[in-house]
Protein backbone atom coordinates (compact mmCIF):
# COMPACT_ATOMS: atom_id res chain seq x y z
CA UNK A 1 0.00 0.00 0.00
CA UNK A 2 1.21 3.46 -0.74
CA UNK A 3 -0.15 6.90 -0.14
CA UNK A 4 -0.08 8.57 -3.52
CA UNK A 5 0.14 7.93 -7.24
CA UNK A 6 2.76 8.67 -9.88
CA UNK A 7 2.08 10.62 -13.02
CA UNK A 8 2.52 8.85 -16.29
CA UNK A 9 1.00 5.55 -15.39
CA UNK A 10 -2.76 5.16 -15.29
CA UNK A 11 -4.07 5.15 -11.74
CA UNK A 12 -6.01 1.94 -12.32
CA UNK A 13 -2.75 0.14 -13.13
CA UNK A 14 -1.20 1.51 -9.97
CA UNK A 15 -4.20 0.27 -7.99
CA UNK A 16 -3.73 -3.19 -9.51
CA UNK A 17 -0.03 -3.17 -8.63
CA UNK A 18 -0.81 -2.05 -5.11
CA UNK A 19 -3.10 -5.03 -4.59
CA UNK A 20 -0.48 -7.31 -6.15
CA UNK A 21 2.14 -5.97 -3.75
CA UNK A 22 -0.18 -6.67 -0.85
CA UNK A 23 -0.64 -10.24 -2.05
CA UNK A 24 3.13 -10.67 -2.42
CA UNK A 25 3.84 -9.34 1.05
CA UNK A 26 1.08 -11.54 2.49
CA UNK A 27 -1.19 -8.73 3.60
CA UNK A 28 -3.85 -10.67 1.72
CA UNK A 29 -3.80 -14.47 1.61
CA UNK A 30 -5.69 -16.77 -0.75
CA UNK A 31 -9.47 -16.51 -0.48
CA UNK A 32 -9.15 -13.40 1.62
CA UNK A 33 -11.20 -10.35 0.78
CA UNK A 34 -9.46 -7.27 -0.63
CA UNK A 35 -10.54 -3.67 -0.15
CA UNK A 36 -13.77 -2.81 -1.95
CA UNK A 37 -13.81 -0.36 -4.83
CA UNK A 38 -15.80 2.02 -2.67
CA UNK A 39 -13.18 1.81 0.05
CA UNK A 40 -10.46 2.43 -2.52
CA UNK A 41 -12.28 5.49 -3.83
CA UNK A 42 -12.70 6.87 -0.31
CA UNK A 43 -9.21 6.08 0.90
CA UNK A 44 -7.33 7.42 -2.10
CA UNK A 45 -9.74 10.12 -3.22
CA UNK A 46 -10.08 8.57 -6.63
CA UNK A 47 -13.03 8.03 -8.89
CA UNK A 48 -14.66 4.67 -8.05
CA UNK A 49 -14.67 3.79 -11.76
CA UNK A 50 -10.87 3.93 -11.67
CA UNK A 51 -10.77 1.51 -8.76
CA UNK A 52 -13.17 -0.81 -10.59
CA UNK A 53 -10.89 -0.78 -13.63
CA UNK A 54 -7.86 -1.70 -11.54
CA UNK A 55 -9.64 -4.55 -9.83
CA UNK A 56 -11.09 -5.82 -13.11
CA UNK A 57 -7.59 -6.00 -14.51
CA UNK A 58 -6.71 -8.50 -11.78
CA UNK A 59 -9.95 -10.41 -12.27
CA UNK A 60 -9.07 -10.85 -15.95
CA UNK A 61 -5.69 -12.21 -15.00
CA UNK A 62 -7.23 -14.64 -12.54
CA UNK A 63 -5.58 -13.00 -9.54
CA UNK A 64 -8.84 -11.89 -7.95
CA UNK A 65 -12.31 -13.39 -8.18
CA UNK A 66 -15.72 -12.06 -7.39
CA UNK A 67 -18.13 -13.44 -4.84
CA UNK A 68 -21.57 -12.15 -5.60
CA UNK A 69 -22.79 -9.61 -3.13
CA UNK A 70 -19.70 -9.99 -1.00
CA UNK A 71 -16.81 -8.47 -2.91
CA UNK A 72 -13.45 -9.36 -4.35
CA UNK A 73 -11.24 -12.16 -3.09
CA UNK A 74 -7.73 -13.39 -3.75
CA UNK A 75 -7.74 -16.39 -6.09
CA UNK A 76 -5.84 -19.55 -5.36
CA UNK A 77 -2.43 -19.48 -6.99
CA UNK A 78 -2.60 -15.68 -7.26
CA UNK A 79 0.82 -15.21 -5.74
CA UNK A 80 2.47 -17.55 -8.25
CA UNK A 81 0.80 -15.74 -11.12
CA UNK A 82 2.06 -12.39 -9.87
CA UNK A 83 5.54 -13.80 -9.33
CA UNK A 84 5.73 -15.13 -12.88
CA UNK A 85 4.53 -11.84 -14.30
CA UNK A 86 6.83 -9.70 -12.19
CA UNK A 87 9.86 -11.88 -12.89
CA UNK A 88 9.23 -11.45 -16.60
CA UNK A 89 9.40 -7.70 -16.26
CA UNK A 90 12.16 -7.64 -13.66
CA UNK A 91 14.93 -7.55 -16.23
CA UNK A 92 13.34 -4.73 -18.18
CA UNK A 93 12.15 -2.68 -15.21
CA UNK A 94 15.14 -3.05 -12.91
CA UNK A 95 18.18 -4.75 -14.37
CA UNK A 96 18.25 -2.69 -17.54
CA UNK A 97 17.79 0.54 -15.62
CA UNK A 98 20.57 -0.48 -13.25
CA UNK A 99 22.96 -1.22 -16.11
CA UNK A 100 22.03 2.00 -17.90
CA UNK A 101 22.83 4.06 -14.83
CA UNK A 102 26.02 2.05 -14.28
CA UNK A 103 27.10 2.77 -17.84
CA UNK A 104 26.50 6.49 -17.35
CA UNK A 105 28.84 6.63 -14.36
CA UNK A 106 31.36 4.35 -16.07
CA UNK A 107 30.89 1.26 -13.97
CA UNK A 108 31.37 -2.03 -15.76
CA UNK A 109 28.95 -4.92 -15.44
CA UNK A 110 31.65 -6.69 -13.38
CA UNK A 111 31.76 -3.73 -10.98
CA UNK A 112 28.03 -3.98 -10.57
CA UNK A 113 28.13 -7.71 -9.98
CA UNK A 114 30.85 -7.19 -7.37
CA UNK A 115 28.72 -4.56 -5.64
CA UNK A 116 25.71 -6.83 -5.60
CA UNK A 117 27.74 -9.68 -4.13
CA UNK A 118 29.34 -7.48 -1.49
CA UNK A 119 26.07 -5.86 -0.58
CA UNK A 120 24.31 -9.17 -0.23
CA UNK A 121 24.33 -9.79 3.48
CA UNK A 122 22.05 -12.81 3.46
CA UNK B 1 -24.21 3.16 -20.40
CA UNK B 2 -27.26 5.30 -20.77
CA UNK B 3 -26.90 8.81 -22.14
CA UNK B 4 -28.54 11.28 -19.79
CA UNK B 5 -27.79 14.55 -21.48
CA UNK B 6 -26.69 15.36 -25.00
CA UNK B 7 -26.25 18.24 -27.40
CA UNK B 8 -26.43 17.94 -31.18
CA UNK B 9 -24.83 20.63 -33.34
CA UNK B 10 -25.57 23.31 -30.81
CA UNK B 11 -24.72 26.90 -31.73
CA UNK B 12 -25.00 29.92 -29.48
CA UNK B 13 -23.94 33.44 -30.40
CA UNK B 14 -23.93 36.60 -28.35
CA UNK B 15 -24.18 39.42 -30.88
CA UNK B 16 -20.95 38.95 -32.78
CA UNK B 17 -19.33 36.51 -30.38
CA UNK B 18 -19.60 32.85 -31.26
CA UNK B 19 -19.85 31.42 -27.75
CA UNK B 20 -20.60 27.82 -28.70
CA UNK B 21 -19.92 26.47 -32.17
CA UNK B 22 -21.57 23.37 -33.48
CA UNK B 23 -21.14 21.40 -30.32
CA UNK B 24 -22.15 17.76 -29.99
CA UNK B 25 -21.50 15.92 -26.77
CA UNK B 26 -23.02 13.08 -24.79
CA UNK B 27 -22.99 12.73 -21.05
CA UNK B 28 -23.58 9.30 -19.57
CA UNK B 29 -25.15 8.19 -16.34
CA UNK B 30 -23.01 7.66 -13.25
CA UNK B 31 -19.92 9.47 -14.46
CA UNK B 32 -17.98 12.43 -13.10
CA UNK B 33 -16.93 14.85 -15.82
CA UNK B 34 -14.44 17.69 -15.63
CA UNK B 35 -15.00 20.65 -17.92
CA UNK B 36 -11.77 22.51 -18.61
CA UNK B 37 -11.06 25.51 -20.75
CA UNK B 38 -9.38 28.86 -20.64
CA UNK B 39 -11.25 31.97 -19.60
CA UNK B 40 -13.81 32.83 -22.24
CA UNK B 41 -13.73 29.37 -23.84
CA UNK B 42 -17.49 29.05 -23.47
CA UNK B 43 -17.71 26.83 -20.37
CA UNK B 44 -20.41 28.78 -18.60
CA UNK B 45 -22.41 29.23 -21.81
CA UNK B 46 -22.31 25.48 -22.37
CA UNK B 47 -23.47 24.82 -18.80
CA UNK B 48 -26.26 27.38 -19.18
CA UNK B 49 -27.38 25.67 -22.37
CA UNK B 50 -27.30 22.19 -20.85
CA UNK B 51 -29.45 23.30 -17.96
CA UNK B 52 -31.99 25.25 -19.97
CA UNK B 53 -30.89 28.61 -18.58
CA UNK B 54 -30.04 29.65 -22.13
CA UNK B 55 -31.54 28.42 -25.36
CA UNK B 56 -29.36 27.58 -28.37
CA UNK B 57 -29.65 29.53 -31.65
CA UNK B 58 -29.71 26.21 -33.42
CA UNK B 59 -29.16 22.57 -32.66
CA UNK B 60 -30.78 20.31 -30.16
CA UNK B 61 -30.39 19.49 -26.49
CA UNK B 62 -31.84 16.29 -25.10
CA UNK B 63 -32.21 15.27 -21.50
CA UNK B 64 -33.05 11.62 -20.82
CA UNK B 65 -33.98 11.26 -24.48
CA UNK B 66 -36.42 14.19 -24.44
CA UNK B 67 -35.75 17.31 -26.52
CA UNK B 68 -35.64 20.47 -24.45
CA UNK B 69 -37.76 23.30 -25.76
CA UNK B 70 -37.33 26.93 -24.92
CA UNK B 71 -38.12 27.48 -21.27
CA UNK B 72 -37.81 23.79 -20.38
CA UNK B 73 -35.47 22.73 -17.67
CA UNK B 74 -35.05 19.25 -16.37
CA UNK B 75 -36.21 18.42 -12.89
CA UNK B 76 -33.39 15.90 -12.68
CA UNK B 77 -30.72 18.61 -12.93
CA UNK B 78 -29.27 20.59 -10.08
CA UNK B 79 -27.22 23.50 -11.41
CA UNK B 80 -24.94 25.45 -9.10
CA UNK B 81 -23.80 28.62 -10.85
CA UNK B 82 -20.56 30.33 -9.98
CA UNK B 83 -22.14 33.74 -9.43
CA UNK B 84 -24.44 32.36 -6.76
CA UNK B 85 -27.75 33.95 -7.26
CA UNK B 86 -28.91 33.37 -3.76
CA UNK B 87 -30.96 35.95 -1.92
CA UNK B 88 -28.40 37.98 0.00
CA UNK B 89 -30.64 38.67 3.00
CA UNK B 90 -31.48 34.99 3.57
CA UNK B 91 -29.95 32.85 6.24
CA UNK B 92 -28.10 29.73 5.13
CA UNK B 93 -30.84 27.50 6.56
CA UNK B 94 -33.48 29.44 4.64
CA UNK B 95 -31.57 28.89 1.40
CA UNK B 96 -31.50 25.16 2.09
CA UNK B 97 -35.20 25.15 2.97
CA UNK B 98 -35.88 26.93 -0.26
CA UNK B 99 -33.79 24.57 -2.39
CA UNK B 100 -34.88 21.24 -0.87
CA UNK B 101 -38.39 20.90 -2.39
CA UNK B 102 -37.01 21.26 -5.93
CA UNK B 103 -35.09 18.00 -5.73
CA UNK B 104 -36.75 14.65 -5.48
CA UNK B 105 -33.73 12.96 -3.93
CA UNK B 106 -32.80 15.73 -1.50
CA UNK B 107 -31.37 14.30 1.72
CA UNK B 108 -31.72 16.42 4.84
CA UNK B 109 -29.51 14.17 6.94
CA UNK B 110 -26.76 14.66 4.41
CA UNK B 111 -27.41 18.41 4.25
CA UNK B 112 -27.04 18.70 8.03
CA UNK B 113 -23.90 16.60 7.91
CA UNK B 114 -22.51 18.97 5.27
CA UNK B 115 -23.32 22.00 7.43
CA UNK B 116 -21.25 20.44 10.17
CA UNK B 117 -18.41 19.33 7.88
CA UNK B 118 -18.09 22.71 6.23
CA UNK B 119 -18.46 24.50 9.56
CA UNK B 120 -21.28 26.70 8.33
CA UNK B 121 -23.53 28.52 10.77
CA UNK B 122 -27.04 27.88 9.42
CA UNK B 123 -28.31 31.09 10.98
CA UNK B 124 -25.83 33.36 9.30
CA UNK B 125 -27.06 35.59 6.51
CA UNK B 126 -25.69 34.79 3.08
CA UNK B 127 -24.36 38.31 2.58
CA UNK B 128 -22.30 38.01 5.78
CA UNK B 129 -20.43 34.96 4.50
CA UNK B 130 -16.90 35.10 3.07
CA UNK B 131 -16.33 34.27 -0.61
CA UNK B 132 -15.31 30.72 0.21
CA UNK B 133 -18.23 30.19 2.56
CA UNK B 134 -20.59 31.39 -0.16
CA UNK B 135 -19.13 28.70 -2.40
CA UNK B 136 -19.77 26.05 0.24
CA UNK B 137 -23.47 26.95 0.31
CA UNK B 138 -23.61 26.11 -3.40
CA UNK B 139 -21.63 22.93 -2.86
CA UNK B 140 -23.94 21.85 -0.06
CA UNK B 141 -27.05 22.34 -2.16
CA UNK B 142 -25.47 20.56 -5.12
CA UNK B 143 -24.43 17.57 -3.06
CA UNK B 144 -27.51 17.29 -0.85
CA UNK B 145 -29.77 17.46 -3.92
CA UNK B 146 -28.42 14.07 -5.02
CA UNK B 147 -29.83 15.08 -8.39
CA UNK B 148 -29.28 12.52 -11.18
CA UNK B 149 -27.35 15.26 -12.99
CA UNK B 150 -25.50 17.76 -10.85
CA UNK B 151 -23.66 20.58 -12.58
CA UNK B 152 -21.19 22.82 -10.78
CA UNK B 153 -19.70 25.90 -12.40
CA UNK B 154 -16.41 26.62 -10.61
CA UNK B 155 -17.60 25.17 -7.29
CA UNK B 156 -14.31 25.76 -5.50
CA UNK B 157 -13.81 29.49 -6.00
CA UNK B 158 -12.42 31.09 -2.89
CA UNK B 159 -12.12 27.84 -0.95
CA UNK B 160 -8.90 27.16 0.91
CA UNK B 161 -6.95 23.92 0.42
CA UNK B 162 -8.44 22.27 3.51
CA UNK B 163 -11.98 22.94 2.36
CA UNK B 164 -11.21 21.78 -1.17
CA UNK B 165 -9.79 18.49 0.12
CA UNK B 166 -12.93 18.11 2.19
CA UNK B 167 -15.05 18.69 -0.89
CA UNK B 168 -13.25 16.00 -2.95
CA UNK B 169 -13.45 13.62 -0.03
CA UNK B 170 -17.15 14.08 0.60
CA UNK B 171 -17.97 14.12 -3.10
CA UNK B 172 -16.25 10.79 -3.76
CA UNK B 173 -17.66 9.15 -0.66
CA UNK B 174 -21.16 10.20 -1.53
CA UNK B 175 -20.74 9.40 -5.20
CA UNK B 176 -19.52 5.89 -4.38
CA UNK B 177 -22.72 5.28 -2.44
CA UNK B 178 -25.05 7.28 -4.67
CA UNK B 179 -23.66 7.22 -8.21
CA UNK B 180 -24.95 9.98 -10.49
CA UNK B 181 -23.76 12.22 -13.27
CA UNK B 182 -21.66 15.12 -12.10
CA UNK B 183 -20.21 17.77 -14.38
CA UNK B 184 -17.96 20.47 -13.01
CA UNK B 185 -15.98 23.22 -14.57
CA UNK B 186 -12.79 24.25 -12.83
CA UNK B 187 -9.36 25.78 -13.23
CA UNK B 188 -7.94 23.58 -10.45
CA UNK B 189 -6.86 21.02 -12.98
CA UNK B 190 -4.44 18.82 -11.09
CA UNK B 191 -6.76 18.63 -8.12
CA UNK B 192 -9.63 17.18 -10.08
CA UNK B 193 -7.55 14.81 -12.17
CA UNK B 194 -8.03 11.93 -9.74
CA UNK B 195 -11.65 12.74 -9.11
CA UNK B 196 -13.05 12.91 -12.62
CA UNK B 197 -13.44 9.98 -14.96
CA UNK B 198 -13.75 11.95 -18.17
CA UNK B 199 -12.33 15.26 -19.24
CA UNK B 200 -13.73 17.74 -21.70
CA UNK B 201 -11.56 20.58 -22.94
CA UNK B 202 -13.40 23.48 -24.49
CA UNK B 203 -11.68 26.03 -26.71
CA UNK B 204 -13.39 28.97 -28.37
CA UNK B 205 -16.74 27.27 -28.14
CA UNK B 206 -15.67 23.90 -29.54
CA UNK B 207 -14.66 20.64 -27.95
CA UNK B 208 -10.92 20.31 -28.34
CA UNK B 209 -10.66 17.06 -26.46
CA UNK B 210 -13.11 14.69 -24.79
CA UNK B 211 -11.49 11.62 -23.33
CA UNK B 212 -11.03 9.36 -20.35
CA UNK B 213 -8.73 10.76 -17.71
CA UNK B 214 -6.83 7.47 -17.72
CA UNK B 215 -6.29 7.65 -21.47
CA UNK B 216 -4.92 11.17 -21.27
CA UNK B 217 -2.64 10.18 -18.40
CA UNK B 218 -1.41 7.24 -20.41
CA UNK B 219 -0.72 9.35 -23.50
CA UNK B 220 1.05 12.38 -22.09
CA UNK B 221 4.77 12.28 -21.48
CA UNK B 222 7.81 14.44 -21.16
CA UNK B 223 10.74 13.14 -23.19
CA UNK B 224 14.01 14.91 -22.56
CA UNK B 225 17.66 14.58 -23.41
CA UNK B 226 20.03 15.45 -26.23
CA UNK B 227 18.16 17.44 -28.86
CA UNK B 228 19.02 15.34 -31.91
CA UNK B 229 18.16 12.10 -30.12
CA UNK B 230 14.86 13.54 -28.88
CA UNK B 231 14.04 14.74 -32.39
CA UNK B 232 14.76 11.39 -34.00
CA UNK B 233 12.86 9.30 -31.50
CA UNK B 234 9.81 11.57 -31.65
CA UNK B 235 9.74 11.94 -35.42
CA UNK B 236 6.38 10.23 -35.72
CA UNK B 237 4.93 11.34 -32.42
CA UNK B 238 2.54 14.12 -31.65
CA UNK B 239 4.71 16.70 -29.90
CA UNK B 240 2.57 19.42 -28.32
CA UNK B 241 5.35 21.50 -26.83
CA UNK B 242 9.08 21.79 -27.06
CA UNK B 243 11.63 23.59 -24.92
CA UNK B 244 15.18 23.77 -26.10
CA UNK B 245 18.03 24.77 -23.81
CA UNK B 246 21.36 24.53 -25.56
CA UNK B 247 21.87 20.92 -26.58
CA UNK B 248 19.00 19.70 -24.46
CA UNK B 249 15.38 19.42 -25.54
CA UNK B 250 12.38 18.78 -23.34
CA UNK B 251 9.44 17.67 -25.43
CA UNK B 252 5.87 17.22 -24.32
CA UNK B 253 4.31 14.32 -26.18
CA UNK B 254 0.65 13.50 -26.58
CA UNK B 255 0.78 10.00 -27.96
CA UNK B 256 0.79 6.50 -26.63
CA UNK B 257 4.27 5.15 -26.03
CA UNK B 258 4.63 1.43 -25.63
CA UNK B 259 6.85 -0.06 -22.94
CA UNK B 260 9.18 -1.06 -25.74
CA UNK B 261 9.39 2.51 -27.05
CA UNK B 262 10.02 3.91 -23.59
CA UNK B 263 12.74 1.34 -23.07
CA UNK B 264 14.39 2.23 -26.36
CA UNK B 265 14.31 5.91 -25.46
CA UNK B 266 15.85 5.18 -22.08
CA UNK B 267 18.59 3.12 -23.71
CA UNK B 268 19.45 6.19 -25.73
CA UNK B 269 19.79 8.05 -22.45
CA UNK B 270 16.57 9.97 -22.78
CA UNK B 271 14.34 10.42 -19.82
CA UNK B 272 10.65 9.64 -20.15
CA UNK B 273 8.34 10.93 -17.46
CA UNK B 274 4.63 11.27 -16.92
CA UNK B 275 2.98 14.65 -17.16
CA UNK B 276 0.43 16.24 -14.86
CA UNK B 277 -2.96 17.09 -16.33
CA UNK B 278 -2.36 20.77 -15.71
CA UNK B 279 0.87 20.78 -17.73
CA UNK B 280 -0.83 18.78 -20.43
CA UNK B 281 -3.73 21.22 -20.51
CA UNK B 282 -1.58 24.32 -20.81
CA UNK B 283 0.63 22.88 -23.57
CA UNK B 284 -2.32 21.42 -25.38
CA UNK B 285 -4.24 24.68 -25.32
CA UNK B 286 -1.18 26.77 -26.11
CA UNK B 287 0.38 24.83 -28.94
CA UNK B 288 -2.47 22.68 -30.04
CA UNK B 289 -2.41 19.39 -31.73
CA UNK B 290 0.07 19.50 -34.58
CA UNK B 291 -0.04 15.86 -35.44
CA UNK B 292 -3.72 15.28 -36.03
Amino acid sequence: MKASFDEGQPIFQQIAEMIEDDILNKTYGENEQVMSTTAFAKTFQINPATAVKGINLLVEEGILYKRRGLGMFVAEGAKEKILTKRKDSFYRDYVMKLLNEAGKIELTTDDVIKMIKNGDRS
Amino acid sequence: MQTVLETKNVIKNYRKTKAVRNLSIKLEENTIYGLLGRNGAGKTTLLNLLTGHKFPDSGEIKGFGKTLNKGDSLQEICYIKDNHQFFEESKVIQLLNFAAPFYEHWDWNFANELLRQFELDPNKKFKKLSRGMKSTVGIMIGLASRAPITIFDEPLLGLDAVMREKFYDILLKDYAEHPRTILMSTHLIDEISKVVEKVMILETGSIKLFDDMDTIRNKSYFVSGKSDVVESILKHKNVIHKDQHGKITIAAVFNTMSKQEIMEAEELELSVEGMSLQKFFSYYCMGGDKHE
